[in-house]
């Protein structure tokens, strides 16, 4: 029921009627019933195709994915992320963890935007991203950062978003809560010292960027050798970054993703790269192409990847609900 | 009674879920002594990644009294990130020998399970090692660690200072454990052998990238954690090639020429790490692991195959661990 709906829904999005375009829609209507196929009971998605723990990461992406489908699948999704979050305003992993919250929580407000039922869920969330700082916001840490524990270059007085509350900032838990934050709505401008936090945030990412650009987790350099970025991790980044088009970080990371892409066959990181040159008005159509002929994309195990690669095919409205403007 | 791996490990998750209600208490450290009597350690010679490995290890594999036939294999590689011509992950053709040796010792099945600690696109680590095609022509199934069923498991040692952690259900409920590291010097932990190797089943969906968790509670007291909970049952340590320096990821590969089979993961590190020219009683996860996990003493070890000699020119490290070449 779902693929030819969305086939004609889809169609007017991908704007043409080009072989390629046509070849890419029917990709992205199999993708589409085949993440919708994953859904659990609960309304979640589980990591795996094979698992029935419903997890929040696959879930705010099939959300992001399925979000104008006239079923009910995002609703469920959106219900699903509505009873999961924690009492702090954060939310888990995964349903069942521990209730400190964790990084996942950026995604959730993201695919709870818009969402006049979540107004209230989203506020509280974003007072928790808020009051969640890497450790090296402490004045003890930032002090032995600074002082003994010098091995890895970095910046203590720019921190982000951790992981995994009491633990330090990293690129990826930073560039999602920016997204998030980025989106907040008019009721969440209460929020005090969002502008400077924000600011912090992307002085957290310019500092942990690769010598040669690109980021990967978030150690630049060690032992004074520089690490290699990873091409997600870049993108990822990248997305936070660009209204900052002329920072020659920003440039010379983009010069790395240009030149990585044509290598890339991992569907993850391929539909990374494709949002974020595509939110740089790169050229994508070769890297699309890639992306669809990657053989057995039906068969990812890894349901975020299923949906990411959804994502990357519908880039024009994925980075609209990303808030990154292309 | 026979109380099996599988049923102690996945009856442990149980009992940590309903604990995990109570007020927090923490076990008393080694409150495990699983010290075998006596270790057995092969070390094996090789100088290539080639298809003859195979031989090699499966003549190895028969110096040991094991017992597969029916049991589910986990191979857990060191597969942490990809760098070219880097020996940073252990080499996909040595990982298939392992496989291949399993399956003919009669194993019920074999998987190969990791969660790399520094990339989130477990994907692109297999592309780019030559571990996806290699899987895919053994028809070997390949679980990301990173992503699994997670169950909540009482950590038994007390050295993180922590109740428990989320673990993947693959490494809980497997008969047979293979921690198969890269033996290779690490720029936080001196070393990282079969026992560090255990970082990888901790997972990144829950943890992160890295798994940042275990640096702040402790590189030395975290592998010791990992390994009391989940026990190692074999080790195959790949250092044909392998690395010293600044590693994991930017250290120097250097040849080794060596495999290094063993029964018990704490005498497997303190044989690798004399390997390395380095005295294992300087590196702290193993002088501990000696007092509950293994043995580390050569007196309580049976040494087959090559004997342990220690290279002339011991492997470069860190300043921050020269301490780990004195005796």
């Amino acid at each position: 029921m779902l693929t030819p709906l969305r086939l004609v829904l889809t169609a007017s999005r991908f704007g043409t009627t080009s072989p390629i375009v046509t070849t890419d829609l029917i990709v992205f209507s199999h993708l589409l019933a085949e993440l919708a196929l994953r859904q659990l009971p609960c309304g979640g998605w589980a990591t795996r195709a094979s698992s029935s723990q419903a997890a929040i990461e696959p879930t705010c992406y099939s959300a992001l994915v399925l979000d104008s489908a006239p079923m009910s699948h995002a609703g469920r999704a959106q219900e699903f992320l509505l009873r999961s979050q924690n009492p702090n305003g954060s939310w888990p992993a995964f349903a069942g963890d521990d209730q400190d919250g964790a990084w996942v929580t950026s995604l959730a407000l993201i695919s709870l935007a818009d969402q006049p039922a979540a107004v209230s869920a989203r506020l509280k969330g974003f007072e928790w991203l808020m009051n969640s700082a890497g450790q090296e916001s402490n004045w003890f840490w930032n002090w032995k950062f600074r002082t003994a524990d010098r091995q890895v270059r970095f910046d203590p007085d720019k921190f982000g978003w951790p992981w995994f509350p009491g633990t330090v900032s990293w690129v990826v838990p930073t560039a999602f809560a920016l997204l998030a934050l980025n989106q907040r709505s008019c009721s969440c401008n209460r929020l005090e010292g969002f502008p400077s936090r924000v600011q912090l945030g992307v002085e957290m990412l310019l500092d942990r960027a690769c010598p040669d650009g690109g980021w990967n987790a978030g150690n630049s350099v060690v032992y004074g050798s520089g690490m290699a970025p990873h091409p997600d991790d870049t993108a990822t980044a990248l997305l936070v970054l660009s209204d900052r088009r002329q920072h020659p970080v920003v440039k010379s990371s983009i010069r790395y993703l240009e030149h990585v892409a044509p290598t890339l066959t991992a569907p993850w990181s391929l539909a990374w790269t494709i949002l974020a040159l595509a939110a740089y008005g790169r050229q994508i159509n070769s890297l699309r192409r890639s992306l669809v002929a990657i053989p057995d994309l039906l068969t990812i195990a890894d349901t975020s990847t299923l949906a990411l690669v959804c994502l990357a095919l519908d880039h024009q409205r994925t980075l609209s609900a990303l808030g990154v403007m292309s | 009674m026979n109380l099996t791996r599988r049923d102690f490990l996945i009856g442990s998750a149980a009992v940590a879920a309903g604990t995990s209600v109570s007020a927090p208490f923490f076990l008393p450290q080694f409150h495990v002594d699983r010290r075998p009597r006596r270790s057995r350690v092969a070390i094996l010679h090789a100088d290539h990644y080639s298809q003859g490995l195979d031989q090699t290890l499966s003549t190895g594999l028969r110096l040991f009294p094991l017992d597969v036939r029916g049991k589910g294999v986990v191979l857990k590689p060191n597969l942490v990130d990809y760098a070219p011509g880097e020996a940073i992950n252990t080499h996909p053709v040595l990982v298939r020998a392992a496989a291949e040796s399993f399956r003919r010792m009669g194993a019920k099945s074999v998987i190969v399970a990791e969660g790399p600690g520094h990339q989130r696109d477990t994907q692109w680590v297999l592309l780019q090692s030559g571990y996806q095609q290699s899987l895919r022509d053994d028809e070997i199934q390949f679980i990301d660690l990173n992503r699994d069923l997670l169950i909540r498991t009482s950590l038994r040692a007390g050295c993180m200072r922590m109740n428990d952690l989320w673990l993947p259900r693959t490494v809980l409920a497997t008969d047979f454990l293979v921690s198969m590291p890269k033996i290779k010097t690490h720029h936080w932990a001196g070393v990282t052998l079969s026992m560090k190797n255990m970082f990888g089943i901790v997972p990144g969906m829950r943890y992160g990238w890295p798994k940042n968790i275990l640096h702040w509670r402790g590189i030395q007291e975290s592998i010791l954690d990992l390994c009391a909970t989940v026990p190692i049952q074999f080790v195959i340590a790949d250092g044909i090639v392998a690395m010293e320096g600044n590693g994991p990821l930017n250290g120097t590969p250097r040849a080794l020429g060596k495999i290094v089979l063993a029964d018990d993961a704490v005498a497997a590190d303190a044989t690798c790490a004399r390997l390395m020219g380095f005295n294992p009683g300087q590196v702290e996860h193993i002088r501990q692991g000696s007092q509950f996990l293994g043995n580390a003493a050569p007196a309580l070890i049976d040494q087959v195959g090559e004997t342990v000699v220690s290279p002339a020119t011991p492997f470069h490290l860190l300043p921050e661990f020269r301490r780990l070449q004195t005796t």
